[in-house]
């Protein structure tokens, strides 16, 4: 005879039936799926960061400000953040999934080619708004399908809608594309998982 | 003739805990026992059943000055699961409910 447990997983006289035994399966399965309440602390975070920038950019553009690029130093203390937090985070996750690990290869390649393209962007003009946009499109949509959250896939297709837009604009637009960008790819998806997990 | 189910994962906190840590890479301790709401004294000793059979490893460390038990399943472990799962489907084909 096989041992069998009840609901608080504590010895029991009853056994466990083949369907019982598959239902538990399931039931732990599904609570081993990704805690997706760390996800929107950083589009939230780089959302606001990249929305004032843009915003605070164009504003000084329009002011004949002679270098508006400045606010851009407001993403370090970003990236600061972001590396401590994350750090801190991979220390004391009490568990990590595969999924975790794919998420992290995925948002960390993101970054190595952000700070690329910004560290070489003076050999092209620094005309990168619309190769931005595209490579922010790639990491959004597909932590979307991660953690089965379709704001985040579309937030991945407005960068993408942006991307295009940002070629075809010129430069006093730049700002105004990628406000909407981040707005629509970061911000409200970033809110709405936030939103979603105070609701579970 | 059914093939008679693994014992030791025909059993609710040891079949449990091998199905989060199928879905996972690692777990700790405190993390098994919220999410079976299983007993500590109850958990450890299942535990350490599935780490003698190999279905499991226990990594005992610290974090600052906090003991830590981490598990990770084990290939023979992940293997002793899916035996399990196409036991218990063979079974449930041949007596659907």
């Amino acid at each position: 005879m096989f041992e069998s447990y009840s609901n608080t997983m504590e010895p029991t006289a009853q056994p466990m039936t083949p369907q019982e035994s598959l239902d538990l399966i399931t039931s732990m399965i599904r609570q081993a799926q990704r805690n997706v309440q760390q996800s929107s602390y950083y589009f939230l975070l780089w959302g606001w960061v990249v929305a004032l920038s843009h915003a605070s950019a164009y504003v000084l553009l329009m002011m004949d400000y002679r270098r508006p690029y400045l606010v851009w130093l407001l993403t370090i203390p970003a990236w600061i953040i972001t590396v401590y937090k994350s750090r801190q985070q991979g220390r004391t996750a009490r568990s990590v999934s595969h999924l975790d690990h794919i998420t992290w290869a995925l948002w960390t390649s993101f970054g190595i080619c952000i700070f690329t393209l910004v560290a070489f962007g003076y050999k092209i003009n620094f005309q990168l708004n619309a190769v931005i946009l595209l490579v922010c499109a790639l990491p959004t949509s597909v932590s979307g399908v991660i953690l089965r959250f379709k704001p985040l896939i579309w937030g991945g297709v407005c960068f993408w809608l942006c991307g295009i837009a940002s070629f075809l604009l010129p430069a006093s637009w730049q700002h105004i594309v990628g406000l909407v960008a981040i707005v629509s790819g970061y911000l409200v998806p970033g809110y709405l998982l936030r939103n979603k997990l105070k609701n579970v | 003739m059914f093939k008679e189910l693994d014992p030791l994962l025909h059993a609710q906190l040891r079949l449990a805990v091998m199905s989060l840590l199928m879905s996972l890479e690692s777990a700790e301790f405190t993390f098994l026992k919220e999410k079976t709401s299983s007993t500590a004294g109850n958990l450890s000793v299942q535990l350490d059943k599935l780490a003698e059979a190999e279905y499991i490893v226990l990594e005992k460390t610290f974090r600052g000055k906090k003991p830590l038990t981490t598990c990770r399943i084990t290939p023979k472990g992940i293997a002793a699961f899916e035996q399990y799962v196409n036991d218990l489907k063979q079974y449930l084909n041949h007596n659907p409910s």
